[in-house]
């Protein structure tokens, strides 16, 4: 007989395992959404839907809201101060300006969310970067207030997103076909409409992902909101960890986490349907 | 032609059958490949010659029928345990590895002794012309020499069998005639049995000792090139081997030494009397190649001339093909040499031509 | 000078502007760390490494240092072999339930790192091993397991699928095939897989921030304590270590292991 299938079970093994851990853990969210909150207590009472009839409450629809608002913003403004990036790294002409462009715009990816979120506070607090340099300037003569607000918020969380709205972006562009553009100048478009009526609309899809992806990103943002926002914005992070960690509700900590987990999910499937038909609509065949 | 069913035969194919899902990829292919023969699959994509051969190299399963070679049934033997060689159509290189280790895996894999892997390559690669390239990387060389390196690699564990799956295809054509003196010179030198897969007929009709003719996953004929050529068994094989004329269905007429094809609206050719098998008043078909078709001479007529007009020429260098519209039989071929027939007969002139349908082949039409 | 010059200036100027948005903080954060004062000033009014000597011999941060060591090394490693046996398996085979499995393998990275963090504190919770090792390694594994199981795919679906069939033509057994036609071929796919999941580990802040505790909190959440409580430039000076760090693992993992195709930046 032929052994059809060599280390099939010696590598699903681990995978297996690791897979049924992760699903655990999910689950325990799940459980804990449905159980009773037992006040001044770690240990959680008996079955019960109340936590998910409390989220009908005007303070927590403002807190999704703001979280929605926070991400659109964010994902918009990060995708048009990408998208010029996302083009010279793709079509620069020389090697090197390409290198130092995917080094500049990819590397703080990787720096990680403690340290750009501080970087933030040392450029927005009041004796910040900004505000140390406007004064020096003249320009001012108080401190702009831009710490603990949405604006501020809004400001870091662009910046954090952008990496990957680049890297998104910049697929979509180098796959651009590039004699669909010289056939537009070669039909007398110039420079600009061959940029506003052809490269733009190919990539319609790549920023659309870009834009669900970096939607779906802010949105289970933490530590910008928590450490910027600094308690007066609010997002459905910081209100599960206040749950969790100050009024030690776990149950219904469990249960925002579930909805941000359920709005991530949501915005994913949405973006797979709308770039699937707009995909579909730009296929030449 | 080497093979008789007499010899034992190298390989036999018993009824091998293979599906993917509802579709049949191979239907049934019986075969039987003598002792040292060069064999060639031929057929367009997706006629099921390259499923046929990874069926013999143990990639894939049969589903049904079996696979012997040297006597042995092989059909369930893992593809590392056949000792059956192969090169592919990408060649498969190992990347990470240099000629001299590409070339001594198979070795390796069997353990042999050091100094015999290093006594083994070395004499592979010389046959193959790749003295000084034992350590170059593979993507260093160019395509021929890939090639070389891999025809070594697989003919140097002395396989049972050599396989080729379109080996010249990544080939540029002047590289690929001159490949294909060094395949039929391997071949000549080695005396392995072996079995080519092509859907360029010039290769097959050049290299083999019997080619099988494939479509839709069955075998069409099997023969000897010449065989092929000039008797092909079906209209498949008929106008997949070279160029042919397909004439319309015809009424064939036999009368003691004298046939003759009667067609509607061009009347009575006369046919060769040949012993086809074929019926008095049945229907029939008759193919003719475009060199069995020539300008009528000025004063020519017989009872094979037809008139029509010229419709185009396709010159070619050493001679021209040129389409005629002839009433009744459509577009016919003729293929003279040079280039002298352009000016004398311009597009839209009229023109007499000459069928010699001694040569055709006559085919009962279903 | 032509409109098409002016227009090329200005795209780049722009191009030149986002830039410096992009990078400025990280020059800040450069720039505080070696101030000499606790004031930020600028421009600066000279150099001092004392916030650096503050935060090498601050404990909490040596010992979140020491943990995170432990953690990425640990969670790190066991994605690269979890995750490049998946990969190995999901490029070879098609089976039952493989479509549930990549989905449950990959959704680390649609689900919110607090959504997990929970999920895995109450996990720990329900073994008694809340703040253990054992959770924050298991929950790092599963958060970095994706990047290694896609640098390590990305590989693998380069390779010929030929050249295992070829290796198995001349005698090589599956074991041979795995360990000298593909292991070799993947290996720069894994060492940069592994060498991205080791930096994510690394930085990784807001589940640790669930899963550890005040003993085995990992160097983020150290230093996101410390910022609550201390305004002084000694976070900068981590975060100017972390950024020099992990700008050169990547850099050498560019160079060594072209990241570019890891991570599916396509320029050309």
């Amino acid at each position: 007989m032929i052994q059809r299938r060599p280390f099939f079970l010696t590598f699903l093994a681990p995978a297996v395992v690791t897979a049924v851990i992760l699903a655990a853990a999910l689950f325990e969210v799940l459980q804990y959404s449905v159980r009773e909150f037992v006040p001044g207590s770690l240990n959680v009472g008996g079955f019960t839907l109340e936590n998910f009839t409390r989220i009908n409450r005007p303070i927590y629809w403002w807190v999704l809201l703001d979280t929605f608002y926070i991400s659109l913003l964010t994902a918009i403004f990060s995708l048009l101060l990408s998208y010029p990036v996302a083009f010279a790294l793709v079509r620069a002409k020389r090697d090197w300006v390409r290198s130092l462009l995917v080094s500049l715009s990819i590397t703080p990816l990787f720096t990680g969310e403690i340290v750009r979120t501080f970087s933030w506070m040392l450029m927005l607090g009041s004796d910040g970067f900004i505000n140390s340099l406007l004064r020096k300037l003249s320009l001012i003569d108080l401190p702009l207030l831009i710490m603990y607000t949405r604006l501020g918020v809004v400001v870091a969380l662009v910046q954090f997103s952008m990496p990957v709205m680049i890297i998104l972006l910049a697929t979509a562009i180098s796959h651009v076909d590039r004699d669909c553009e010289k056939a537009a100048a070669n039909l007398g478009a110039s420079p600009g409409a061959v940029f506003w009526r052809i490269t733009l609309p190919l990539t319609l899809p790549g920023m659309l992902s870009g834009i669900v992806v970096v939607f779906a990103w802010t949105m289970s943002a933490f530590s910008t909101p928590q450490l910027i926002g600094g308690g007066k914005v609010l997002m459905i992070s910081n209100l599960v960890y206040l749950q969790g960690f100050s009024v030690l509700n776990l149950p219904f900590a469990a249960t925002l986490s579930l909805i941000a987990l359920i709005a991530a999910l949501g915005s994913l499937v949405l973006m797979k349907a709308l770039t699937g038909r707009l995909e579909k609509r730009l296929a030449v065949r | 032609m080497t093979a008789t069913s007499q010899a034992p035969a190298a390989v036999e194919l018993v009824r091998v059958r293979k599906e993917f899902g509802s579709a049949v990829g191979v239907a049934d292919v019986s075969l039987k490949i003598g002792q040292g023969e060069f064999l060639t699959l031929l057929g367009p994509s997706g006629c099921g010659k390259s499923t046929l051969l990874g069926m013999i190299a143990g990639f894939l399963t049969p589903t049904a029928g079996k696979i012997v070679v040297d006597g042995v049934d092989i059909t369930d033997v893992e593809p590392y345990r056949r000792d059956i060689g192969m090169v592919f159509q990408s060649y498969a290189l190992f990347p990470h590895m240099n000629v001299f280790d590409n070339i001594a895996f198979g070795l390796r894999m069997r353990k042999l002794p050091k100094a015999e892997i290093a006594a083994e390559v070395r004499r592979a690669i010389e046959m193959m012309k790749l003295d000084g390239f034992a350590e170059r990387r593979v993507s260093q060389l160019s395509g021929g020499q890939q090639q070389r390196v891999a025809l070594a690699r697989a003919v140097v564990i002395r396989p049972k069998v050599l396989l080729l799956d379109e080996p010249l295809s990544a080939l540029d054509k002047n590289l690929r005639a001159q490949m294909q003196v060094e395949l039929s010179e391997l071949h000549r030198k080695t005396g392995l049995t072996t079995i080519f897969v092509t859907h360029d007929q010039g290769e097959a009709l050049s290299l083999s000792d019997r080619i099988v003719v494939m479509n839709r996953g069955e075998v069409q004929q099997v023969a000897s090139p010449i065989e092929l050529y000039r008797t092909p068994a079906n209209g498949f094989v008929a106008s997949f081997i070279g160029e042919i004329n397909a004439l319309p269905v015809a009424r064939y007429e036999r009368t003691g030494n004298e046939a003759a094809l009667v067609l509607p609206g061009v009347g009575r050719l006369a046919a060769p009397a040949r012993d086809s098998g074929l019926i008095h008043g049945s229907a029939v078909r008759a193919f003719l190649r475009p060199e069995h078709v020539r300008p009528a001479l000025p004063d020519e007529a017989g009872p094979n001339t037809v008139s029509g007009v010229v419709a185009a020429h396709i010159y070619q260098g050493s001679h021209t093909i040129t389409r005629v519209e002839v009433d009744g039989l459509g577009l016919i071929e003729t293929r003279v040499t040079g280039a002298d027939i352009v000016s004398a007969h311009p597009v839209g002139a009229p023109i007499a031509l000459m069928l010699d349908l001694g040569e055709a082949v006559l085919l009962a039409a279903h | 000078m032509t409109f098409a010059r002016l227009r090329s200036l200005g795209f780049w100027s722009l191009v030149v502007a986002i830039l410096t948005y992009m990078t400025l903080p990280t020059l800040v954060v450069l720039m505080t760390s070696v101030n000499p004062t606790e004031i930020l000033a600028f421009p600066p009014e000279g150099v001092s490494f004392q916030w650096y000597e503050k935060a090498l011999t601050y404990p909490d941060f040596q010992r979140a240092f020491k943990n995170g060591l432990i953690v990425t090394s640990l969670a790190s490693t066991l994605a690269l072999i979890v995750g490049s046996a998946f990969a190995w398996l999901v490029y070879r085979y098609s089976f039952r339930g493989r479509g549930v499995l990549e989905a449950v393998l990959w959704s680390p990275l649609i689900i919110p790192h607090f959504t997990l963090g929970f999920g895995f504190l109450l996990l720990g919770g329900a073994f008694k091993l809340q703040q253990g090792y054992g959770m924050i390694v298991l929950a790092h594994m599963v958060l970095v397991m994706p990047f290694v199981t896609r640098a390590v795919y990305v590989s693998l679906a380069t390779i010929d699928p030929n050249l295992a069939r070829a290796a198995a033509n001349l005698g090589a057994s599956p074991f041979h095939v795995l360990t000298r036609i593909e292991l070799p071929l993947v290996l720069p796919g894994m060492a940069g897989g592994w060498l991205i999941a080791a930096v994510l580990s690394l930085t990784e802040f807001t589940a640790s921030l669930y899963v550890t505790g005040s003993r085995t909190q990992t160097l983020p959440v150290a230093m996101y304590n410390y910022i609550r409580e201390y305004a002084d430039p000694t976070v900068s000076a981590v975060s100017a270590m972390l950024i020099i760090t992990t700008t050169l693992i990547m850099f050498i993992a560019d160079r060594a292991f072209g990241l570019r195709r890891v991570l599916a930046i396509d320029t050309h």
